[in-house]
């Protein structure tokens, strides 16, 4: 956003002849996925955004066993009276740098990094399914048409209705604490990306299914058939590879849905189990105890880490689809 | 007893059962009317006293009444402020401190007299009490109000003391009886226009405090519209109903046919009361401090924000009182899921529990509660403080004797139960989590469970079978009685004969011999009051012996009076200033 559009004389851009023209470089031609990663790499939005996706998915995986134990209450760092942390901006301090948290002084790096974990591992799975599912039903729609179109597009179409908010929250409330062999965290992270993934799916469907329906008319899938190629393998060798593409930007965009998704949850009281930190629940906290006015830092910090985990993954996302498909820019 | 707190927590939300408070002494002792606004003033004495007539005395609510029907509401704040317009009965001596816990006549001459059975209760009405329209109050009036609270299809929200007290429980209400004048309960027999009498199934001490309820308060057959009625209901207090809006507001202005003389307990100061409903609560909470608005009607304390400002400001904390709410938060300690039915178990986890890191949780010592010891709050009458472990003494948890009861229990190394909690209230997730973090200091694991609130007493907590199969050693709870003393607060939660398998509030399953049987005395009709206040204390100390109730905090509200209001006191029963009573001075 922020390039001159004025080209100045000394800083033109290498034009293609000069590549051309250096010689002994022999000419190479380049894939797709050459083309693509070129495309993004000069996207500097886009790649900001998979930067700090790296570093959120590293904090994920080795922060929580660099931060003090999230669960360490260290009540002699609230004021009683107001519940709120002593000293200003929530308790910051060099033992804790983003402070603590009003009421039990846990402190809140660990809480958030902690946190962190959580919602991408939900974010990821979820999405994870949803693509599975979507995809599978997408093609299978797309490719066969008539009664299995109707079907699927149908059955796509309740999902898509449904009162999901609602239903998370019976479901979660319904299932005990221990099923399948599960029990406790485990038990609700598997249930939460279940419900997640399970009723994203459509969404990739739909748009799967499209683009199938394009596809199948095109000339490769009528040389395939007229060499003998049956279904399966036209759908999954034949048409699979032409939907990576759609399938990756579609799933980077998902997953920020999902992160927000399974926050509104927490909020919601139906998410992760306490003490187990939670984004969506330190919101909910914040906003449903009043914290907000007597100490907002502990409002402001889990809302930035929803915001630039959702906001890096949108943009990254926005990236991989203007670099893989020009023509939808 | 029947619907108590289950009811008022699944209905009510935080109406009653949630509030803030904090402080430290409620009244009891004080100077009975001290004229100077400082802290906590209005819990001892008057504040403002004054008989200036006229003004506007305006109520804001941050939701909606259950219904403003005398008859059909379960809201503590509503039962405070229907005094305005409906009698019962039987009423709340209107002073400051703990006599605001004592009965005193209302449209009655004088408290019931019970027959030498025990079974028949019978009240004298005032002669020459008129309703708003000038017509007499006959007991025709109080047995139909009484007969109209039975059919719950029409009146869903009132307790159901009546039905479950008096013979002929399954009268079916006279809105079924097509002709108004049936007065077909046989129960309740009207021997003339000024007596009525009560007929129970079995002897019952504390009806007068069932005759407090406001359903008690006349109502004229012809005038009754059923689920309508509760936009204009026929007024036997000091004020009567102009307008009222539903969700939107209620005014009021002087009824002309209401004597204070018959009426000792009301006043009529003010000119027109307004009530507005449905106002945000942090804006209730600023239009308060502005002077905008007089009392905030819930009576539950102001929000996180407005709190932070009284309490950090001198001037402002001069106008506000920290008044305790009569309701305890606490913890059943299950007595029959292992290893908690040995007594030295659950006495390790009184011993281990850090009561001050539960009284933040709650909120903090203003707007959370005072650290409990007892399970009776101090303002309920048969309170005796007591203190079995620690709790005041060692508020952050006694853990050499929490771990020398582990030792007796044959659990030194700690054990692993389940604590039930409802994951839809902020402030009991906190209390969990904190009751989990100080019991693992002496190896106690809790695993935590949280369930919905509106269906935690009938299928969660409250079901024993629930509780048994899911090892739910321990349960968060919250408790207030309908009525102030021992009965009203403890039978519920501890008479051994409560349990029952859904909608239980005996959550910690105690069915001790030696309370059973100090409920059967206490019962006996042959008891005199004093006989019968001795036994609470009892009662409450046997509970604790054998620590099946783990109290956290006596619940505190930090309540803010405008100072233009006048002769503001804390109403002891509602914990919550007396509605009735009050007046605005002008000139502020």
């Amino acid at each position: 956003m922020t390039v001159s559009v004025e080209p100045s004389p000394g800083q033109r851009e290498p034009a293609p002849e000069a590549v051309a023209a250096s010689p002994g470089v022999p000419i190479e031609g380049r894939s797709l996925g050459q083309i693509a990663w070129r495309r993004l790499r000069r996207d500097k939005v886009a790649m900001a955004g998979g930067i700090i996706i790296i570093l959120l998915i590293l904090v994920a995986i080795v922060g929580p066993y660099l931060v003090q134990n999230p669960n360490t209450y260290n009540s002699n760092l609230i004021n009683p009276t107001f519940s709120r942390p002593n000293g200003s901006w929530g308790g910051i301090s060099l033992a804790h740098p983003l402070g603590v948290e009003p009421v039990t002084g846990r402190d809140m790096l660990a809480r958030i990094v902690v946190g962190s974990r959580y919602s991408l591992l939900i974010g990821f799975l979820a999405t994870a399914l949803a693509v599975v599912i979507g995809v599978f039903f997408g093609i299978i729609a797309g490719y066969f048409g008539g009664w299995v179109d109707t079907l699927i597009a149908r059955a796509m179409d309740v999902f898509l209705a449904f009162p999901l908010l609602v239903f998370a929250i019976a479901i979660v409330g319904v299932v005990p604490n221990s099923a399948w062999g599960l029990s406790g965290n485990t038990l609700r992270v598997s249930l939460l990306v279940f419900i997640i993934g399970f009723f994203a799916w459509p969404y990739m469907g739909r748009i799967i299914r499209g683009q199938v329906i394009s596809l199948r008319e095109r000339e490769f899938v009528d040389a395939a058939r007229s060499i003998g190629a049956r279904g399966p393998y036209i759908l999954f060798r034949e048409l699979l590879p032409n939907l990576v593409a759609p399938i990756l930007v579609y799933s980077t965009l998902l997953i920020p849905t999902n992160i927000l998704f399974e926050a509104a949850l927490d909020y919601l009281g139906v998410g992760l189990i306490p003490p187990t930190p939670s984004w969506g629940q330190m919101l909910s906290n914040a906003v449903t105890n009043g914290f907000y006015y007597i100490d907002p830092m502990y409002m402001v910090i889990p809302g930035l880490a929803i915001f630039i985990t959702v906001m890096a993954f949108n943009l990254f996302g926005d990236g991989l689809r203007d670099a893989l498909d020009p023509r939808t820019r | 007893m029947i619907a108590t707190c289950a009811a008022l927590l699944a209905g009510l939300g935080l109406a009653a059962c949630s509030s803030g408070g904090s402080s430290t002494s409620s009244g009891g002792s004080g100077s009975s009317t001290s004229g100077s606004a400082s802290f906590n003033a209005a819990l001892s004495g008057v504040v403002n006293p004054s008989t200036h007539k006229g003004g506007t005395l305006t109520f804001a609510e941050s939701s909606t009444p259950d219904s403003f029907d005398p008859g059909n509401t379960y809201y503590a704040w509503t039962w405070n402020i229907t005094r305005l317009w409906a009698t019962p009965l039987v009423t709340y001596e209107s002073c400051p401190g703990n006599c605001g816990l004592q009965l005193t006549p209302g449209i009655a001459t004088s408290l019931g007299v019970v027959s030498d059975n025990g079974l028949v209760w019978t009240y004298h009405l005032k002669q020459g009490l008129k309703f708003e329209d000038g017509t007499p109050v006959t007991s025709e009036d109080v047995k139909y109000a009484v007969e109209r609270t039975y059919d719950r299809s029409v009146l869903a929200n009132g307790p159901s003391y009546f039905p479950t007290l008096l013979a002929d429980p399954t009268y079916p209400g006279p809105y079924k009886d097509r002709s108004k004048n049936l007065m077909g309960l046989t129960s309740v027999t009207t021997p003339d226009a000024y007596t009525i009498q009560f007929h129970l199934q079995h002897p019952f001490p504390d009806f007068n405090y069932v005759a407090a309820i406001p359903q008690t308060a006349p109502v004229p057959p012809d005038k009754d519209t059923g689920s309508n009625y509760q936009l204009h209901p026929v007024s036997t207090g000091p004020y009567m109903f102009q307008s009222y809006q539903l969700n939107k507001g209620a005014a009021l202005v002087d009824n002309p046919n209401w004597t204070q003389n018959e009426d000792p307990q009301a006043k009529q100061l003010a000119s027109k009361v307004v009530i507005d409903l449905n106002v945000n609560a942090d804006d209730i909470d600023n239009r308060l401090l502005a002077g905008d608005i007089d009392i905030d009607a819930a009576g539950t304390g102001v929000q996180a924000a407005a709190r932070a400002k009284i309490l950090s400001s001198p001037s402002l904390m001069k106008q506000s009182d920290d008044a305790l709410s009569g309701f305890l938060w606490f913890a059943y300690l299950n007595t029959k899921v292992a290893p908690l039915n040995n007594a030295s178990c659950r006495q390790a986890i009184e011993y281990a529990a850090n009561k001050t890191d539960q009284q933040t949780a709650y909120g903090g010592p203003y707007a959370g509660g005072a650290i409990a010891s007892t399970v009776m709050p101090p303002n309920i009458i048969g309170h005796q403080n007591f203190d079995y472990y620690n709790a005041v003494s060692q508020p952050s948890g006694d853990l050499t004797a929490a771990k020398a009861a582990l030792k007796a229990c044959g659990q030194p190394n700690g054990f692993t139960t389940g604590l039930a909690y409802r994951s839809d209230r902020p402030k009991e997730v906190q209390a969990a989590q904190s009751l989990q973090a100080a019991l693992a200091r002496v190896g106690i694991t809790l695993q935590l469970h949280g369930y919905p609130s509106g269906t935690y007493y009938t299928d969660f907590a409250g079901s024993p079978n629930y509780v048994h199969q899911h090892d739910l050693g321990i349960d968060m709870g919250g408790w207030a009685a309908d009525w102030p003393d021992g009965y009203g607060f403890l039978d519920e939660i501890s008479n051994g004969n409560t349990i029952v398998p859904s909608g239980n509030t005996n959550i910690e399953e105690l069915n001790d011999p030696v309370v059973n049987n100090l409920f059967t005395q206490a019962t006996s009709p042959t008891l005199t009051a004093a006989q019968e206040q001795a036994i609470w204390p009892q009662i409450d100390q046997q509970i604790m012996k054998d620590a099946g109730i783990l109290p956290e905090v006596y619940a505190k509200s930090l309540l803010y009076r405008n100072p233009a209001v006048t002769n503001v006191y804390v109403q002891a029963y509602y914990g919550m200033y007396n509605y009735a009573v009050l007046g605005v001075s002008t000139g502020t």
